[in-house]
């Protein structure tokens, strides 16, 4: 057979951003995959270099658009660090709280696009998306924006939750958990979508330890690693939950644990609701200077959505001297290239599609 | 159909139809269709006249399935459930150019994107219109100063409407595009 080479992308509805894809395949099958990525490259880190340390929260969160506020909450871990400021424990609680409610909206934007991934075109996608703006609202609520927050200053946030926040949240999270649930019998009821995920794209552990991938993909490919189990930070190793993992590592696993993960999230918020204290949760307002640096060098470890989450913060006077991301999704898209080997076309896409890539973090 | 016409005829109703085409879209500085010429001979039996192809126009925008970054999850809001953008004839996502009337540029331009996005917006039919939507593709917005960006998208295509927000709601884009079918219309001038 003769080896035919195809161009996929660069804008392609599949990726959520923008992706190149070179795919030399032979009949419908790949032989290689080359992704060629840079189409959203803006120069992050170097920007963060000429900026204050609290003007550059606003442009952490645009590097993953669908968990902004993992990262934000990130950097300034790692301004806190640097500046060895406390955080107050209410504050934690309610960072905990809003953090896997970003948690919950990232998963739920996955499970609707998946459908639209395999070709089964808008009625999960409404679902999930109906869903979401749900639990955007609570985010809204507490934060008062509906996308990027930039709600986190140094040793708290710029304010508490508002009153019967607790109430609603509840409510909603009740509403999703049965959600959830009609979720899994639509997908795992459907034969159109086992045949399509099951033994497809299977990562091996061992694999999947050498090509450094980490959150949900590392965790569907059966090694138990969790930042928040882990190395735990904030309350959460008061907290009661548990990191869910599956062994098979296809792409019905990612899928699944992801989906896993939102009831663990869930129930997560209920016992943070419980064992809240009261006191106080603000932080400092932003000014232009900021109290002196203590250590020179800090590093932050979070478990985002989508992976772990590193940042390396050298701190001059004023400015971040040097800050270096470690990028989940970049990390999980060098995955591609080995799963995509063997693949037939269509299911390149529902494989691309479970290791749920963002390309703004990619590029950065 | 072209059976019950002559050859002739047909040759006649094409040109005249052509005319009408011409007329309508003069003063846009834009020229007629391959499409349109194509079509000529139904659209005469249809008896269409100019005010009748605006009307066309101005209900069915259908916007193309292109994002770029964050605003683009924002474009996906607009066509959720929410929103609803159907009951106005915006929602359907088309996946490739050539069906689409609309192009929302959503999220920053980089250097490196603009030779696609050139690309795809020459592939789009004509009459075809652009919203820059958020401020990266207004004006550069917090990358302003970034050596990779394109600072608004007016410095590489011609933009009809723009707005502003980081990200807007996506009420704001059905804003925009009530604004664009004033526009098309010839309701509110440029």
């Amino acid at each position: 057979m003769s080896i035919t080479r195809i161009n996929i992308g660069p804008i392609h509805p599949s990726t959520h951003g923008v992706m190149r894809l070179v795919a030399d395949i032979d009949g419908d099958t790949i032989e290689r995959i080359e992704p060629h990525i840079g189409f959203l490259h803006r120069g992050v880190e170097k920007l963060t270099e000429t900026r204050m340390y609290m003007q550059n929260p606003p442009y952490m969160e645009k590097l993953d658009y669908l968990a902004p506020m993992s990262y934000d909450e990130a950097y300034v871990a790692a301004v806190e660090q640097a500046m060895g400021i406390e955080v107050k424990e209410r504050a934690m609680y309610i960072r905990v709280i809003l953090l896997e409610l970003q948690r919950i909206a990232s998963h739920l934007f996955f499970i609707g696009t998946i459908g639209n991934d395999l070709g089964q075109m808008f009625t999960l996608f409404m679902w999930a998306y109906m869903d979401r703006d749900k639990v955007l609202d609570l985010l809204q609520e507490a934060t008062g924006s509906r996308m990027f927050y930039v709600n986190m200053r140094l040793g708290g946030l710029i304010s508490d939750l508002p009153p019967d926040f607790e109430e609603r949240a509840l409510n909603t999270l009740d509403y999703i958990e049965k959600r959830v649930r009609e979720y899994e019998l639509f997908i795992e009821k459907n034969p159109v979508f086992k045949e399509r995920m099951k033994n497809i794209g299977i990562l091996t552990p061992e694999k999947a330890i050498d090509l450094g991938v980490t959150g949900p993909v590392l965790r569907a490919s059966g090694v138990q690693y969790d930042v928040r189990k882990n190395l735990p930070y904030y309350v959460y190793d008061k907290l009661h939950f548990e990191t869910k993992i599956l062994t098979r590592g296809d792409n019905f696993s990612r899928y699944k644990v992801r989906l896993l993960e939102m009831r663990e999230s869930i129930r997560l918020i209920k016992t943070a609701f419980k064992t809240m204290p009261t006191g106080d949760a603000i932080g400092m307002p932003v000014k232009l200077r900021s109290p002196p640096t203590k250590n020179k060098i800090s590093i932050v470890s979070r478990e985002a959505p989508k992976g772990e989450v590193m940042m390396y913060l050298v701190a001059d006077d004023q400015k971040p001297y040097r800050l270096s991301i470690r990028s989940p999704n970049f990390i999980n898209l060098t995955a591609i290239t080995h799963l995509a080997k063997g693949l037939r076309m269509a299911d390149l896409f529902a494989t691309l599609g479970t290791l749920d890539l963002v390309m703004g973090c990619v590029d950065r | 159909m072209t059976e019950e016409y002559t050859e002739e005829e047909f040759k006649i109703a094409k040109k005249e139809m052509d005319q009408l085409v011409y007329e309508s879209l003069k003063d846009k500085d834009v020229k007629p269709n391959v499409m349109f010429a194509k079509t000529s001979e139904i659209l005469r039996a249809l008896k269409l006249s100019k005010g009748m192809i605006k009307w066309a126009r101005v209900n069915s925008l259908w916007p193309m399935q292109f994002g770029l970054a964050c605003c683009a999850i924002e474009l996906m809001g607009f066509g959720s459930a929410r929103i609803d953008a159907e009951r106005k004839g915006y929602l359907l996502f088309r996946g490739t150019p050539r069906q689409a009337d609309v192009m929302v540029v959503a999220g920053w331009v980089t250097k490196s994107a603009v030779p696609e996005i050139k690309r795809l917006y020459e592939q789009m039919t004509e009459p075809r219109y652009v919203v820059a939507f958020g401020e990266c593709a207004t004006c550069g917005g917090p990358w302003f100063e970034s050596y990779n960006i394109v600072r608004g998208i007016d410095q590489v295509l011609p933009v009809d409407v723009y707005v502003a927000g980081c990200p807007p709601k996506p009420e704001n884009l059905f804003e925009a595009l009530m604004k664009l079918q004033a526009k098309i219309s010839g309701k509110i001038e440029d």
